[in-house]
């Protein structure tokens, strides 16, 4: 018996397989080509990997929401510019909430200090925290970086003007465009000519309607800001809602709907008072007031408002809150909102600096009237599922916002038009109290969003003239058939979201950071960019990549700073890879590496 | 150049496909006299062909519902079809000339829509109401077995899943077919392939009654031979979906058979009351 209890403690070996879940070549140009280049370089290791495709929505739910995959691969959001957009990203306390917010359930606890610490710090103190953040995280490789792609959008430069060195995942991007110049002539001479002709001008092709073609069908099915599966860039949901203040290129957060804002320190912590704008009103005609912004704040700190009633005015510490899955970094930020006057809100912040309490005004604003009923339990046919509020799980269509365009209608899967809103303030504000290139209302008076199922057929859309741009970027390969399209302009601009490898850190053996930095190894970046991407992309190693805040020896030059492939030219070194799995504490049986159970 | 371009132009070409073929087909002595047969037999088969006008209708509601119940409780299997037949895809591929490329992209979209129409016109204008119902019968079963598939099966299709070896050549060739095909197909039903069952299904038909169209007969085998291949071409299909496609085919032939010969012997007395099992059902639901 005594043998036997000896014996049991020595149990079997098993394969490390792991299952990388990634979007289909449809969704995206990149993502499932990259999983099976790295799919097969972990193979060539010895693990056993298989590679399958899930439609957007679905992956986001597995990943975000429910943490149900051992790797991805796809894309960061594009908040990382800033780099307090790596709190939410990286800290473990977010690990167990549902969002982009540490879907790799990440835990380090110097990574967690650094972060803390960076948020309050300034000069020296903050870069050099943000240095180890960097550090911390390209050796421990939560995800493993794999490159900054470049945004590729066909776009008619022959409708409207101002296509180039503008963000698209911004909606600033699109309230910047001009009406086209030659178009604006034209129309001119024919109005100089008579009256009927102009008329006729107008009917027939004046660019009263942006037309954008899409490959994702999601903002056509939901509407709803707060719902981490269905958002991309938010672009679309960013046109409806507004934002207290809006980020610029520059990562600078700038007044929109807001009038502007005042901060002091009290206690040490960054205090705010919001003005807003005047009149400003919801779609449904109800005035925007300082109470729905404090009401914003409390619901994305916990969508339940702590399934109480009017007494849960601001947040409340209940155990039972759910956060709101999106703008998790930014509402962290927020201690608690109150509305002192009709148009006056003051935000009290955790400690931080106020460069980035700044970033949690960069939020869109919600109707109370119209989310406080969304604060119960979703049901489903009378069933109530416990966690989900209503607010998380509606659609929200149509949308009551307030921003400069509102819904028209929209065809699930197909089509989706939003109609300007000629009482927005920006009607009649100044130009120069507006971020970006934002120089009041845009050109075009609809906004038409239409459906395809690949990136080809919204090339080409673009080229027979029944679209204006490419409103999802396209991939490398479609580049021949833009640039052979003589009215379709192709514009490329870098994009701040990179493609990564994701690894689910709650699950064996990628628990263990020194596995993740062996698959690190084992990710040839420079081949991919060559490969995937056709050059179209940057390899790096930090992802903070194209700000001033990578310290030097984080830099991608001629590979990893610190993670170098194992292997050249795209071929994995199968018997250095052994070794480094070997030297990890890791086994081989038959050549397959083995894990003790 | 959208949808309506597109739409236009398989109207079009079916049209014309369709004129030559009851020129070369069904000839001028089978079209004599024939709207009187075409009547005749549109009343004896019209519960078959309400069937299949329910089966049409159901499938266009739950498509899209069947993916989102498809993601709750279907089984994605791309992983596993993957495994099983590997690069096939991409071998097939590897002849890809633009002329080939050109000829199974036409094929897929109008020649499919060709063949799975021209029949339902020939039958309805031949004396034997048979071929017809074992036809309309046979659309039905492969909608109807084609869907549950479809709800049970989450796969996605080569060019889905290996981009790195097996091109999106219709799309690649022909962008626009995309709008036409994306109102159609959802990407994640590939298994099995309809495109094939249905093919196939025409050449059975024409086969066990190529008696009465004889030039008919290897004219569908040809060109549902040419779609199977085009959907395995064009990176669609995998081979296994084909596979898949063909064996529904088969059942549903077999069961259009039964319900046709069924329908032929209760006696000649056919029209008045709905007969055979399909057709009892058939009355059933529109009752």
């Amino acid at each position: 018996m005594r043998r036997l209890r000896a014996a049991s403690g020595w149990e079997s070996v098993s394969p490390v397989s792991i299952g990388i879940a990634t979007l289909p070549a449809d969704a995206d140009p990149y993502a499932l080509r990259v999983a099976q280049s790295v799919a097969g370089w972990f193979r060539a290791a010895g693990l056993r990997v298989t590679v399958t495709p899930v439609a957007p929505e679905e992956l986001y739910r597995r990943v975000l929401i429910r943490n149900d995959f051992d790797a991805f691969v796809g894309r960061l959001p594009a908040r990382l510019r800033e780099p307090d957009g790596l709190y939410a990203l990286l800290h473990s306390r977010f690990g167990s909430e549902p969002g982009w917010q540490n879907p790799f359930g990440y835990a380090n606890f110097d990574v967690d200090e650094r972060l803390t610490e960076a948020r309050a710090a300034t000069g020296e103190t903050r870069s050099e925290a943000l240095a180890a953040v960097q550090h911390g995280v390209a050796r421990t490789q939560p995800f493993s970086l794999v490159a900054f792609p470049d945004a590729v959008r066909a776009v008619r430069g022959d409708r409207f003007a101002g296509w180039t060195r503008r963000d698209y995942r911004s909606p600033l991007g699109y309230l910047a465009l001009d009406a086209s110049p030659e178009r604006t002539d034209r129309a001119a001479d024919a109005g100089a000519i008579d009256e009927p002709t102009e008329t006729a001008a107008v009917t027939a092709d004046e660019p009263s309607t942006l037309r954008v073609v899409v490959t994702d069908r999601r903002p056509t099915e939901n509407l709803n800001p707060l719902a981490a599966e269905f958002r991309w860039s938010g672009v679309l949901t960013g046109l409806l809602y507004d934002r207290l203040g809006h980020e610029t290129a520059s990562g600078r957060v700038e007044p929109w709907l807001a009038d502007g804002w005042e901060f002091e320190r009290v206690d040490g912590r960054p205090r705010a008072r919001v003005r807003l704008r005047d009149d400003l009103a919801w779609h449904d005609d109800e005035p925007v007031t300082a109470a729905d912004v404090a009401f914003t704040y409390a619901l994305l700190s916990d969508v339940t408002l702590g399934r109480t009633d009017e007494a849960a005015e601001t947040a409340t510490e209940s155990e039972a809150a759910v956060a709101a899955p999106r703008f998790r970094g930014r509402s962290s930020l927020v201690a608690d909102a109150e509305a002192l006057d009709r148009l006056t809100v003051e935000i009290r912040f955790v400690d931080c600096t106020a460069e980035v309490a700044t970033r949690a005004l960069a939020v869109p604003v919600v109707p109370e009237h119209v989310w406080r009923g969304r604060t119960g339990s979703a049901s489903v046919g009378g069933v109530d599922f416990g966690a989900a509020s209503e607010a998380l799980v509606t659609n929200n269509v149509p949308p009551v916002g307030s921003g400069p365009f509102a819904f028209g209608r929209n065809v699930p899967g197909d089509r989706l038009v939003l109609e300007r809103d000629d009482d927005h303030f920006l009607a009649d504000a100044a130009p120069a109290d507006l971020p970006g290139d934002v120089d009041g209302l845009p050109p075009y008076e609809r906004v038409d969003v239409t459906v395809v199922g690949a990136d080809e057929t919204a090339v080409s859309m673009v080229a027979s003239g029944d679209a204006d741009v490419t409103g999802t970027a396209v991939g490398a390969e479609t580049i021949p058939r833009i640039g052979r399209s003589e009215p379709v302009d192709l514009v490329v601009g870098r994009s701040a979201s990179p493609y990564v490898v994701g690894y689910n850190a709650r699950r064996p053996p990628l628990t263990n950071p020194r596995f993740r930095n062996t698959l690190g190894h084992l990710l040839d970046r420079r081949a991919l960019v060559d490969d995937v991407f056709e050059g179209y992309a940057w390899p790096a190693a930090s992802p903070l990549a194209g700000t001033d805040l990578v310290p030097p020896d984080l830099r991608f030059e001629d590979g990893h700073p610190v993670t170098p492939f194992l292997g050249s030219d795209g071929t994995v070194d199968a018997a250095a890879a052994r070794e480094t799995f070997r030297e990890a504490g890791y086994e081989y049986d038959d050549g397959t590496l083995v894990e003790r159970d | 150049m959208g949808l309506a371009t597109v739409l236009a132009q398989l109207a079009a070409v079916v049209v014309a496909l369709h004129l030559l073929a009851l020129a070369t087909v069904v000839g001028r002595d089978g079209l004599a006299g024939a709207p009187g047969r075409v009547r005749a037999n549109l009343r004896r088969v019209a519960p078959t062909l309400g069937l299949l006008v329910v089966v049409l209708a159901v499938n266009g509601v739950v498509r899209d519902v069947g993916v989102e119940i498809s993601w709750l409780i279907g089984v994605n299997v791309t992983g596993a079809i993957h495994a099983l037949e590997g690069g096939l895809v991409a071998r097939l591929q590897s002849v890809a000339a633009p002329p080939l490329t050109a000829f199974f992209s036409a094929v897929y979209v109008f020649g499919y829509a060709f063949l799975v129409t021209f029949p339902v016109v020939a039958y309805l204008a031949c004396e034997d109401d048979r071929p017809i119902r074992t036809l309309l019968v046979a659309y039905a079963i492969n909608y109807a077995l084609g869907l549950v598939c479809y709800v049970l099966f989450i796969s996605y299709g080569p060019r889905n899943v290996t981009p790195e070896a097996v091109r999106s050549l219709l799309y690649t060739n022909w962008p626009q077919a995309q709008l036409l095909t994306g109102r159609v197909n959802r990407n994640t039903n590939v298994f099995p392939s309809l495109h094939t069952s249905l093919s196939v299904t025409v050449a059975l038909v024409a086969r066990r009654y190529r008696d009465i169209f004889p030039r008919w007969y290897p004219a569908a085998v040809a060109l549902a031979a040419s779609i199977a291949v085009s959907t395995m071409y064009l990176g669609i299909h995998w081979a296994t979906d084909v596979v898949g496609g063909a064996a529904l085919a088969a059942v549903a032939v077999a069961v259009g058979v039964t319900a046709a010969e069924a329908a032929a012997e209760s006696g000649p007395a056919l029209g008045d009351s709905p007969t055979g099992v399909v057709d009892r059902v058939a009355a059933w639901i529109r009752r």
